[in-house]
């Protein structure tokens, strides 16, 4: 009898009805993303690397593309154009026709994501970009991008153009070598000097060690991509500027000049390889379709 | 017994809860509908207004400042947008991109560069803020409440207010026809360090911060000194003070009618006419000033520095200073050789390379004679160092320490002064610790 009335008493629970209607879904505000009228700079970039490349770029501001806590602002519409022409010529081009559209489509990051300002550091430096997991790549300082041909262009400009490309090409480096590694000697190369503290170190201090920069001095993979992404964008001749600029003596860790310069020229050479063996590409060709864009854009 | 009938109890109470269970919505429609209705309520009250909206900022990083702007919405979420910043955007009209988006508000975005966003902009040496923050300001806003003709608004990062108010075609015309009266910008042109606001028997100094919109007024009031900082913004007539200032007397919200004539700005203030022009002596002076700056570095054993030396007539760092060789500073230290050696220096400090800056040369002086009235007075007693090649800077810096009427010292931060002529108040020099 007790065990009756509990079981009833539970049927009781359960039978009652329970209308879970959740209402009317298909017009949540924002649900499949922001929606605007479609300007001619909207229609640009859709015909120009959408369609193309399935590249998206993303210059309307959207604050939870970047750190929280950043002071930012939205780019100039009338930069969007000339940064994309560029990124297209300078990155884009080369890599096309050394590989090939499949190539290029099959690994390019897919989402550009534009600042107009810098991302300033509380040390008071800063960060001109940024990249998360091979998708998305953040390009800071848009709004002061002045190529050759625009009124206002200083030559001090053309460092943070350089940047906008180096760090472009730093990520893609990461996206190749993350779908086919790179030999495991590169990493023999500078062993032992790895470290995390790399940001108190110049980059002078790094070539010294023989390191192309002082990030690649952050762990192996930063420092095949930065060697990539420096000798793309120094171009050749740059590159051994660097390579000759290590000055003579000893450096703090005990690395000799002739040292430095010949871990930089193996670094070179593996690179190179790696570029032959795995992905069939003339990286010198590359190299020298690069850096003459950049002269064109800059200099 | 006891447990059935508990049981039975229990089958009660469950039957009676176990009926229909609808929950009476608060409110007829959905939260997706009701929110999309408000957007739309928005967009068509911002699209709508026939001559679009005027709006004040004030942003969140700098305190008392304001900016107005002049905004037009079209439903293609494009916006036509005048501002007080410049000269330039007074009268250039610019277009962005704005949108509606129902974030944790229904909130309006400027989502591209525009006028709003020079004052955000992290860079500094664009609005005169600080590296990093700018003025604090925002592009991004909640919208608080829409009453009648006016829409309030939060900015959502650093929570700037902002207002906007519905334009007349009046207002509307007088952007788009280039009515701005900046006149006030030509107090820059008035050469003394004090500038006298005289509106009939009222009498303010006033300071002036252009890239801040700042406004700072010092009068008498019963024989006591006061001070009140506020924002202004620029109008067809001239510029319109918010808030207004008060003085105890009067109130004035507004100068009007602004015209640089002569070497002064005649104006009008609550109707009567006023002027802003040259005061060598300020209205309240704080006649201790001088023995405090005094007393401060010698106190510390150390000095006053100054990175850009006198500004005289108009000019910054009039006597090149800035071009010696290696030069690093200029200072002023009292008793520079030692505690009780009566040996002031005014002293241009050198660094070469990386050798601690040194000071190298300069005149000297005795203790100063502080008057009454407020004044120190240097009494030279010749130049001493290794001068430069080029001697000039050195003498001409000389020459204005050596004004018989002396300095007035004023207190413009915890560790800072400006130190003005008393005889013509055209040169000054600005010291920190």
């Amino acid at each position: 009898m007790k065990y009756l009335l509990l079981l009833l008493s539970l049927c009781f629970l359960l039978s009652c009805s329970k209308s879970n209607d959740i209402g009317v879904i298909d017009d949540i505000p924002g649900l499949g993303g922001d929606t605007w009228i479609k300007s001619p700079l909207d229609r640009w970039l859709h015909d120009s690397l959408t369609i193309p490349y399935n590249v998206a770029v993303k210059y309307k501001w959207d604050q939870f593309e970047f750190d929280l806590t950043k002071t930012l602002v939205p780019p100039k519409e009338e930069k969007v154009i000339p940064v994309m022409q560029a990124i297209r010529k300078v990155w884009m081009n080369p890599y096309i026709d050394e590989a090939g559209m499949l190539f290029f489509k099959k690994y390019c990051p897919k989402f550009f994501i534009l600042s107009g300002s810098a991302s300033w550091n509380e040390n008071g430096t800063i960060t001109l970009g940024t990249a998360e997991g091979g998708r998305k790549v953040v390009l800071y300082l848009v709004n002061d991008f002045f190529t050759r041909d625009m009124p206002g262009y200083q030559p001090g400009d053309s460092g943070n153009v350089k940047q906008m490309f180096h760090v472009i090409e730093h990520e893609f480096g990461h996206i190749l070598h993350q779908t086919i590694m790179y030999p495991v000697e590169f990493k023999r190369i500078c062993a032992g000097l790895y470290t995390a503290n790399w940001n108190n170190i110049t980059d002078a201090a790094a070539r010294r060690d023989g390191f192309v920069t002082a990030y690649s001095m952050a762990a192996f993979d930063e420092d095949f991509v930065e060697m990539i992404s420096m000798m793309l964008v120094e171009g050749k001749a740059g590159f051994d500027k660097i390579v000759n600029g290590i000055p003579p003596g000893v450096s703090p860790n005990g690395v000799a000049q002739a040292e430095a310069q010949a871990r930089l020229r193996k670094k070179e050479s593996m690179v190179v390889n790696y570029f032959k063996t795995v992905w069939h590409i003339d990286f010198y060709s590359l190299q020298s379709r690069t850096r003459k864009e950049i002269d064109q854009l800059l200099y | 017994m006891k447990t059935n009938l508990f049981c039975l109890i229990l089958v009660l109470i469950t039957g009676l809860y176990a009926c229909k269970k609808e929950l009476d919505p608060v409110f007829d429609k959905s939260p997706d509908a009701r929110i999309n209705e408000t957007l739309r309520q928005y967009q068509a009250v911002l699209t709508g207004a026939p001559y679009g909206w005027k709006a004040l900022v004030y942003p969140a990083g700098v305190p008392n400042s304001v900016f107005s702007f002049f905004f037009r919405f079209n439903d293609s979420n494009r916006v036509q947008m005048f501002s007080d910043l410049d000269g330039t955007s007074s009268v250039k009209m610019r277009e962005s991109s704005w949108r509606l988006k129902s974030l944790q508000q229904p909130s309006l975005l400027f989502d591209t560069y525009s006028y709003l966003h020079v004052l955000c902009d992290p860079d500094a040496g664009n609005n005169g803020g600080s590296y990093g923050q700018g003025l604090g300001s925002d592009f991004e806003f909640a919208i608080n409440s829409l009453h009648g003709d006016t829409i309030e608004l939060t900015g959502r990062f650093h929570s700037s207010k902002a207002l906007l108010v519905k334009a007349t075609q009046q207002d509307m015309d007088n952007y788009y026809q280039h009515r701005m009266n900046r006149d006030i910008d030509s107090v820059s042109a008035i050469l003394t360090y004090f500038r006298r606001l005289t509106a009939g028997n009222a009498k303010y100094d006033i300071r002036i911060s252009q890239n801040l919109h700042l406004m700072n007024f010092t009068w008498v009031y019963k024989g006591k000194a006061q001070t009140f900082t506020t924002g202004y913004y620029y109008t067809p007539d001239g510029i319109r003070l918010s808030p207004a200032f008060n003085d105890s007397t009067s109130v004035i919200s507004s100068i009007d009618n602004i015209r640089w004539s002569n070497g002064q700005l005649t104006c009008s203030v609550n109707g009567s006419a006023a002027t802003i022009g040259e005061t060598v002596r300020p209205l309240a002076l704080d006649v201790n000033a001088p023995q405090r700056w005094y007393k401060y570095a010698l106190d510390r054993g150390r000095y006053w520095g100054s990175d850009e030396g006198f500004h005289v007539n108009g000019a910054d760092d009039a006597f090149h200073i800035r071009s010696l060789p290696d030069f690093f500073q200029l200072v002023f230290w009292p008793q520079a050789q030692g505690a009780g050696v009566d040996f002031d220096m005014l002293g241009f400090v050198l660094k070469v390379g990386d050798a601690r800056p040194t000071l190298s040369y300069g005149p000297a002086y005795t203790q100063p004679d502080f008057t009454s009235d407020g004044r120190a007075v240097f009494s030279d007693i010749g130049l001493y160092g290794k001068l430069p090649p080029d001697k000039t800077p050195v003498l001409r810096s000389r020459a204005v320490m050596a004004n018989p009427q002396g300095f007035y010292l004023i207190q413009v931060g915890p560790v800072a002064y400006d130190m003005v002529s008393a005889s013509d108040g055209k040169s000054w020099i600005s010291w920190s610790f």
